[in-house]
């Protein structure tokens, strides 16, 4: 969290020497609680290391136990291959399109609706809202057909927008916004209405500002779900030049996985890359987000 | 739902005679109506079109037998009936249902502990790095994902079990025992998923108000119970909306045992979501597969309703 | 494809292909249905692999399309981990009101889509160009032809097949000091072959992929065993009488494999899956993969595996897993009861719903030319269905040094015959699957083969044949 904001706590010795008997034990807690921490991070991160480093190996050298961790001899080739096998720039640009157009659209109608179903009087607010929660429930598996047959209906087969238009209004993120605006207090509103403010402008100018935080989790979260999305371009996309990474990266695994590890793996770190470069200039926003929704 | 919310009459601050009072009172209910339903309008028309009347469509299919290819034949209460009485189907929700519950608290708990323990770090920079390093798997797509960790699970070949035996443990059957299969998916499903909850709960805390917890510091309560006293209760709606997304995302596990297991061995992972795809496109009996999966969404929709029934009870909105 | 630019077969007959093609594109240009009669005509052809194979695979069609102006032939690729995946897919695109015109289709599908009447049967096309049709022919064993039959139609030329045999990592033999065994070793061979390779070598003697193919099914058609009943339709007599008169290979040919009651708990399936269990249990053989052994050429390319039964098609997959001409070779599946080989072949199939059948007929055509063949296998990714086309040159670069086994598993042993592949093969498939990986994580292989047993029962019923 940043300092600026951050109210100054009162000057520390008077109340530290108060302390003392808990001074020891806490330095324990601290020391314990960053050694878990380092463990459980390490955990999650190996898996990623791994990756990488066996992207760098030659092929014959993937299966080596122990795993050479740092690859002595990195084998950049594996990542030419991928370009070789696979028109990349396409498929990203096409990630680019339909992932950007889905986290903006979704972000703006889940902020107005989460917004209204937490903080607007409406009549039937809690039916429409029992069933923007029950289309969570549903497997997407299972509402493929029927959604594929609409888009063809709208002639978007083998088009882009046809994974955009379905995912425009979110019911998840609609879930996730409506939570954080119960959250907020009520006497914002209360107090902008007496001053005349619109039922438009409450939100606009004093409620959406200070949901940054849920904002660009959502954004971020809603990112990688469709940055990594398998399922619905793998059916309703049939032009290699309309494929997003994911489809067109699973072609390097090859028939019957006959395909080099290796160069699989290359594959998942490039499509990684983007993922990780977005995730930390949201970071950004989200420790600033936070820090502004941290004053009540 | 709607008595979640609790708020104080907005008007009562409005002076005048009591007639004008009632007018402007309905003029702006009925503004702030129309003002709700618009801001709705594009979310819900989205949804209803998109994913209600899809869900529709599968519910009217479960009364059909459909191969795809001849039209549908109306065949009643029978895929119902076919249903309660067999095995792998009631199997699979037995399967479904550990799974969820051991994935959505396994979450929960490491996710909150690690973002307690990343709170209590000063450094901006360390913060930081440890926030990426939880979020960081929820990057990477749960297809390629599974692949890596059926390369690193192996029995015989994965890097999991050179180092267990290194460290002179016994080698695990992950991939080829009925306990170890479940235990590898939740593992992989806990990895990818943690950081979502993760940073929901690095939210939640970073929002709880200072002055609260200064004085709690001040009070000189250990950190323990200035977690149970005071955190835990502010944060729970938190911790209840980690629990309802989490179990409705994790009773529809697929890619997991998709990749990594096959839903075997036998058909120790088998969930219902699998059986649905099974039975649906690989069996082609999309009638058959319809109905199991309006028993899934019936089945979330009571532990859904049940959930924000029990909430009533411990989750606190401020 | 450098194959096909490099060698002089493949030039000579890419010429008469492309002659040939000439010659029927003018001849069915007064016919109203005819290719060339058409503006612009597009022929989908589903593609079982990944785009960029398509894309490769798209240049078998130039011929053909340089011989029909205003046609273009579009290959869409459609990856999947096995043919379930990918009937999956190409099934999810028929409903959906999309079907393709043409569509890949192995062993695994033909009845698949034959008793859903998905696939058109080719057999009047066949009759009207039988002489065009009879180097072809006299080219491919009628086993593989009669695999791609049902209820006495054909469904599909051939292009390409692989059998069951018996990869073994060579440096990992003389690291035992061992030989590639003869081509009429035993099983109790292979039993010490596994042995010496365990003491000797420390990589894992044998391991293999949970699936129909050429899974522990080798073994069980081994030990003369098989998951349904075998039988054969009547009829084909119009084919084999006018195309294989008088090979030998084509005598007791029908109209097609009728797979009928299931076995799945006869004595000799059970033998051999205890068997599997029992080369687990001893360490001869890795448990396998329950995720579908992706890794499993990876594996044996990096030296960690001594053998694993493989096809034509695992000589291009190990040469591009980095291992080298010579590191590896092939024999036939060792003899237990029989000596026993089970195959699989792949092909095109025209689709009943398509809008340009004779057009899509003329294409099936040109696929077979050898030409053609010879792009479709390239860098054998699988091996071709023509014998003509089985020469040394073909495996120069990427091995086996024994790979006259291929076409031999064919030619020299009568007995080997397709995997049993009945219209409900996508539901036997996961019921194998699973019930294979409950035998081997339990150790009981005959209460999961009574399982299987009954879900193939079940299945059958459901399809009604």
């Amino acid at each position: 969290m940043s300092t600026a904001i951050k109210p100054q706590p009162a000057p520390p010795s008077a109340i530290q020497k108060a302390r003392i008997p808990h001074a020891g034990r806490r330095k324990v807690y601290r020391g314990f609680g960053l050694v878990l921490l380092i463990v459980i991070a390490a955990v999650f991160v190996l898996p990623i290391l791994w990756t990488i480093s066996t992207s760098l190996r030659t092929p014959a050298q993937s299966f080596d136990n122990p795993p050479q961790w740092i690859p002595l001899n990195p084998v950049w080739s594996n990542y030419s291959a991928v370009f070789q096998q696979v028109p990349l720039a396409t498929f990203f640009l096409n990630s680019v399109f339909v992932t950007g157009a889905i986290v903006i659209l979704q972000l703006i109608t889940s902020t107005m609706s989460g917004y209204a179903f937490a903080l607007v009087r409406f009549r039937g607010k809690g039916a429409v809202f029992a069933m923007v929660l029950a289309t969570m429930m549903v497997p997407a598996q299972t509402t493929i057909i029927p959604i594929f047959i609409l888009i063809r209906y709208l002639g978007l087969s083998d088009n882009l927008w046809s994974l955009v238009i379905p995912a425009v209004g979110g019911a998840f993120g609609t879930f996730l916004m409506r939570q954080y605006f119960l959250q907020m207090p009520s006497e914002l509103a209360e107090a902008a209405r007496v001053d005349g403010a619109s039922n438009f402008q409450i939100f606009a100018r004093i409620y959406a500002p200070i949901a940054l935080p849920p904002m660009a989790t959502l954004a971020v979260l809603n990112f990688s779900a469709y940055w990594n999305e398998f399922f619905r371009p793998l059916i309703f996309l049939q032009s290699t030049n309309n494929f997003t990474l994911p489809v067109g990266l699973v072609s390097l695994q090859g028939n019957f996985g006959t395909g080099s590890v290796s160069i699989v793996l290359a594959g998942v770190v490039i499509a990684l890359i983007p993922s990780i470069a977005i995730f930390l200039l949201a970071q950004r926003y989200f420790v600033e987000g936070i820090t502004a929704g941290s004053f009540r | 739902m709607t008595t979640l919310t609790t708020r104080t009459k907005s008007l009562r601050a409005a002076s005048g005679p009591e007639g004008a009072r009632v007018r402007n009172r309905k003029r702006a209910a009925r503004r702030e109506g129309a003002f709700g339903w618009l801001m709705i309008s594009l979310s819900a028309a989205s949804i209803l079109v998109f994913t209600a009347l899809p869900i529709v469509f599968t519910f009217v299919l479960s009364f059909f037998s459909w191969d795809i290819i001849s039209p549908p034949q109306f065949v009643g209460l029978q895929n119902f009936t076919h249903l309660a009485a067999d095995q792998s189907v009631i199997h699979s929700f037995g399967v479904t249902g550990l799974l969820a519950a051991l994935i959505v608290v396994l979450q929960i708990v490491v996710g909150l502990a690690m973002a307690l323990l990343v709170q209590q770090r000063k450094s901006t920079w360390a913060r930081s790095i440890f926030r990426t390093a939880f979020f960081l798997p929820l990057l990477v797509s749960a297809a390629s994902i599974s692949i890596v960790f059926s390369y690193l699970f192996d029995d015989h070949f994965g890097v999991i079990n050179y180092y267990l035996q290194l460290l002179h443990l016994p080698a695990v059957a992950w991939l080829s025992s009925s306990a170890g299969a479940t235990a590898t998916i939740v593992i992989v499903a806990v990895w990818q998923q943690l950081g979502f909850v993760f940073i929901l709960f690095v939210a939640a805390l970073g929002s709880l108000p200072k002055d609260v917890l200064e004085a709690v510091s001040l009070d000189g309560s250990g950190p323990i119970r200035t977690f149970f006293s005071i955190k835990l209760p502010l944060i729970s709606p938190t911790i209840f909306f980690a629990a309802v997304i989490g179990l409705i995302n994790a009773m529809q596990i697929f890619d997991q045992p998709y990749v990594m297991t096959k839903g075997g061995p036998g058909d120790a992972t088998t969930t219902t979501v699998m059986l649905i795809y099974r039975t649906a496109f690989q069996n082609i009996q999309f009638g058959y597969g319809s109905a199991i999966s309006v028993v899934l969404f019936v089945l979330l929709l009571v532990l859904t309703g049940l959930q924000f029934l029990i909430s009533r009870k411990w989750v606190f909105y401020s | 494809m450098t194959s096909f630019l490099s060698s002089p077969v493949s030039r000579r007959s890419v010429l008469i292909g492309g002659a040939a093609l000439l010659g029927t594109a003018g001849l069915s240009a007064c016919s109203p249905s005819g290719a060339s009669s058409s503006g612009s005509k597009t022929l989908n052809v589903a593609y079982f692999g990944t785009q960029q194979a398509a894309d490769a695979t798209a240049k078998v069609a130039q011929p053909f399309i340089k011989a029909n102006p205003g046609v273009t032939v579009k290959f869409n690729g459609i990856n999947g981990t096995d043919w379930n995946d990918f009937f999956t897919k190409v099934l999810t695109q028929i409903a959906a009101g999309n079907p393709p015109d043409i569509v890949s289709v192995a062993t695994e599908g033909v009845q698949l889509f034959a008793q859903k009447k998905l696939a058109h049967p080719l057999d009047d096309y066949v009759k009207r160009d039988k002489d065009q049709l009879a180097p072809y022919f006299k080219d491919v064993h009628p086993s593989l032809v009669e695999a791609m039959m049902y209820q006495g139609n054909l469904y599909e030329l051939p292009t390409d097949f692989n059998a069951g045999n018996m990869y073994f990592n060579t440096n990992l033999l003389q690291k035992s000091g061992l030989q590639l065994p003869s081509p009429s070793w035993t099983m109790d061979d292979f039993h010490s072959v596994a042995t010496s390779l365990k003491s000797n070598s420390g990589a894992v003697p044998f391991d293999w992929v949970v699936r129909l193919w050429g899974s522990w099914t080798s073994f069980m058609y081994a030990n003369g065993g098989n998951l349904v009943t075998e039988g054969k339709y009547t009829g084909g007599d119009w084919l084999w009488s006018q195309f294989y008169a008088n090979d030998p290979a084509a005598a007791g040919r029908g109209g097609g494999w009728k797979w009928g009651a299931p076995t799945a708990n006869s004595d000799a399936v059970v033998e051999s899956l205890d068997y599997m269990v029992e080369l687990a249990n001893s360490g001869l053989s890795a448990k396998p993969d329950v995720g579908g052994g992706s890794t499993l050429q990876g594996l044996f390319a990096s030296n960690k595996i001594g053998m694993s039964i493989g096809g034509g098609f695992w000589a291009g997959g190990l040469h591009n897993a980095g291992m080298q001409n010579g590191s590896f070779d092939v024999q036939f599946f060792p003899k237990w009861k029989v000596q026993r080989h089970l195959f699989g072949t792949g092909g095109y199939g025209i689709f009943e719903s398509s809008k340009n059948k004779d057009l899509a007929w003329e294409f099936l055509k040109s696929l077979v030319e050898p030409a053609a063949i010879d792009v479709l296998t390239s860098g054998n990714s699988t091996t071709p269905a023509r014998r003509s086309m089985m020469t040394a040159d073909r495996y120069s670069t990427t091995g086996p040094k024994n790979w006259q086994v291929f076409y031999d598993t064919l030619d020299k042993l009568p007995n080997t015959a397709p995997i049993p592949a009945p219209p409900y093969y996508n539901a036997m498939a996961n019921a194998l699957n699973q019930r294979t990986t409950q035998a081997m994580s339990s150790g009981n292989a005959k209460s999961a083969l009574d399982g299987l047993q009954q879900d193939l029962e079940t299945a059958a019923a459901s399809v009604g044949s």
